[in-house]
């Protein structure tokens, strides 16, 4: 359990300077994300109903479930790419609204995303990627912003690599320099879908590592979406599961609370059974 | 025999050698077919005994179902007892077959048992759901539905299609308006980079073809106006149909042939890896990030491509009338000055304007429209080049009203 911050002052003295206290994660922190009550789906199919769950500011979270029970869908809600049927979400008490709409550029900028492909743009080089959201959002100098581009590829292992083309990565460095272009701007919050997905165990472990040192370092918020076990234990704080059937949350808490659960859907999931034998 | 040697000997012209191994043994195929058989067994007065021997294979499976079939038919009023003792190989086919069997018995309330059933079959078996419910003409086309459902279907699609038309062309012209309203904000780079790829990179391709129908018009009118002794006239008429038709139109073809085609398929492929999402993760409105600058690209580089077009059709013309009319050069050249207006070029070049931004709206459309994978995206390309092409030849038809109801033709 980490210290709460004492005083107003957020700084600890160290030998050889001050560091930052780290933002407690426990419940009574204001949400930095809030979910509402959510509601979506496609067309006439409803996905999720009567989602509603909050994330602390510096949490690392989880967002669970078997592949169908509308975790992307729930993702793209949060971060505004799907019109929820009902509900709201709220990112740092801003509610997230049409995000081509002027409107939303406040809030957006506060999160990073990195998506199951990495969507790197495949007509710029890595330097380029990781510069985009600099030229676009500041009025920083060139100069600046290439500094700000080593280090960002510097921070997940890929210096060197600035000039090369997303196509002439392997999967795992894709997903770092995608890494690298989410964190560019330094965001509250980063998103992640399906952050392991076709990545081989060791390289999979290695994103979790990098995920872990990124939040510990610059106590940035993490919200996951994920189905990997190996993952869900090493990284997260805290947790939710969605399933298909009941189309909303069927257990929350930490890690290890969902793998001692008594729910066999839950158990199931975490013992890696067919839903039939989670007895 | 080496592979090198082997060629040899075909091209001398002798046979390949073959084996007299190959030529004795069957091939496995044929091997596989032959060894199914079904025997009736004997069985109880109410029971059907069928003992299968041999293989049942996807090469012989439809074979080993019609003989199957046959002999229930044969009994229908009995239980079947199907015995798999001599069965020494067996395939998924053999399972669908055993699962159509077991439809048909209980069809009409009979029993279908299986005896001394091997392991392979057991494993094939077990994979396959036996008790869920039988899903019959699952590779049928979906039926129709019925035709009034079908016009309520249609209209809703193009209701759907025209309001995500005019959405996106009114997004496009509010993003226009704001980046020439504070043009200091626009990203120019993107704008040359596509100007290059979408004007100069086009130059060769519009040149010769230009050059190539202003000769095959002076060519083919040659043949007519020489009737009157009128060659001259091939002057007149090549010049004015290249700048106020051929010319916009022939570029416009090629325009949206390469760079509304290659706009599409850029962002379609966008779509369908996310990039656009990321896009607006990232708070950049697509439409203007990828939109304004290629509207803005050929809305640049279209008149001046049909420029050029102009005048390699009118030198097309010159060559022809040069080289196969009594008609020199100065005499040529003298009349297209006499005949051509600025008007004429102009009215050409305000035409290919209203092409180059169509082409590109038209093109970006088609791209948003992206769902799914490589197909959609393919789609999306021709679609783009046949509905440019469309709306080109449709705006054509309204300039030329245009251009009579204003008495400037």
């Amino acid at each position: 359990m980490e210290a709460r911050p004492r005083g107003w002052f957020p700084f600890r003295a160290v030998a050889g300077g001050m560091v930052r206290e780290q933002t407690p994660r426990t419940s009574w922190s204001v949400p930095l994300v809030s979910v509402r009550n959510v509601a979506a789906g496609y067309g006439d199919e409803t996905i999720i109903d009567g989602v509603s769950f909050d994330v602390a500011p510096g949490e690392i979270f989880a967002i669970l479930g078997r592949s169908g029970c509308g975790k992307t869908t729930l993702f793209k809600v949060m971060m505004g790419l799907l019109e929820p049927y009902a509900g709201e979400v709220l990112i740092d008490g801003e509610p997230v609204v049409d995000v081509v709409g002027e409107a939303a550029e406040g809030v957006l900028r506060k999160i990073g995303v990195l998506f199951q492909s990495g969507a790197l743009f495949t007509s710029m080089t890595l330097a380029e990627n990781v510069a985009f959201p600099l030229r676009n959002h500041t009025d920083l100098s060139e100069a600046t912003i290439g500094s700000l581009v080593r280090l960002k590829l510097s921070e997940v292992g890929l210096a060197g690599r600035e000039g090369s083309l997303p196509a002439e990565l392997s999967g795992g460095m894709r997903k770092r320099a995608a890494l690298a272009r989410a964190m560019a701007l330094d965001p509250k919050i980063l998103f992640f879908d399906e952050p392991s997905a076709g990545l081989d165990p060791v390289t999979s472990a290695e994103l979790d590592e990098m995920i872990l040192q990124i939040n510990r370092s610059l106590n940035t918020t993490m919200v996951i979406v994920t189905h990997e076990l190996p993952s869900i234990l090493a990284v997260a704080n805290r947790a939710i599961m969605l399933d298909r059937e009941e189309k909303k949350i069927i257990a929350q808490g930490t890690p290890g609370d969902l793998a001692s659960s008594e729910d066999p859907r839950v158990k199931s999931f975490f013992h890696r059974r067919p839903s039939g034998e989670a007895t | 025999m080496p592979f090198l040697e082997w060629i040899r000997e075909r091209l001398r012209g002798g046979s390949p050698p073959v084996s007299t191994e190959e030529t004795a043994t069957p091939s496995p195929a044929e091997d596989l077919i032959s060894t199914f058989s079904v025997d009736v067994g004997h069985g109880s007065f109410d029971e059907l005994h069928l003992n299968v021997t041999g293989s049942i294979h996807m090469a012989n499976a439809e074979k080993a179902r019609k003989e199957l079939l046959a002999a229930i038919d044969a009994e229908p009023l009995k239980n079947v007892v199907l015995d798999l003792t001599g069965v020494d190989y067996f395939d998924s086919s053999g399972v669908a077959i055993l699962l159509e069997l077991r439809r048909e018995c209980s069809r009409r309330g009979n029993l279908l048992n299986l005896v001394n059933v091997g392991d392979r079959v057991q494993g094939l078996m077990s994979l396959a759901d036996l008790e869920g419910p039988s899903r019959e003409a699952i590779l049928e086309p979906r039926p129709l539905p019925n035709l009034l459902v079908q016009i309520g279907d249609g209209v809703l699609k193009v209701h759907a299609t025209a309001r995500d038309s005019v959405t996106f062309i009114g997004a496009v012209i509010t993003g226009l308006w704001r980046d020439l309203q504070r043009p200091g904000r626009l990203k120019w780079d993107p704008v040359w980079k596509l100007i290059e790829r979408s004007g100069s990179d086009a130059v060769p391709i519009v040149s010769l073809l230009s050059f190539l129908m202003g000769a095959i018009l002076a060519y083919q009118s040659a043949n007519q106006l020489r009737k009157f002794g009128a060659t001259l006239f091939v002057a007149d008429l090549v010049s004015i149909s290249i700048c106020l038709e051929m010319g916009p139109l022939l570029t416009a073809l090629i325009v949206a042939g390469r760079s509304g085609a290659s706009y599409a398929a850029h962002i379609g492929t966008m779509q369908v890896t996310e990039e656009i999402d990321a896009l607006k993760v990232m708070a950049m409105d697509p439409v203007r990030y990828l939109v304004s600058p290629r509207v803005l690209a050929l809305a640049v580089v279209t008149p001046f491509l049909t420029l050029f077009a102009d005048m390699l059709g009118i030198i097309g013309g010159l060559a022809v009338a040069v080289l196969s009319l009594d008609v020199t050069s100065t005499q040529y050249i003298n009349q297209v000055a006499k005949v051509l207006e600025v008007d004429d070029i102009l009215k050409g070049l305000c035409k290919s304007l209203a092409f180059g931004i169509e082409i590109a709206i038209v093109g970006c459309l088609r791209g948003f429209q992206v769902r799914g994978g490589a197909e959609s995206v393919g789609a999306a390309t021709t679609s783009a080049v046949v509905t440019s092409i469309f709306v080109i030849v449709i705006t054509d038809a309204v300039f030329a009203v245009l251009f009579h109801y204003f008495r400037l033709v």
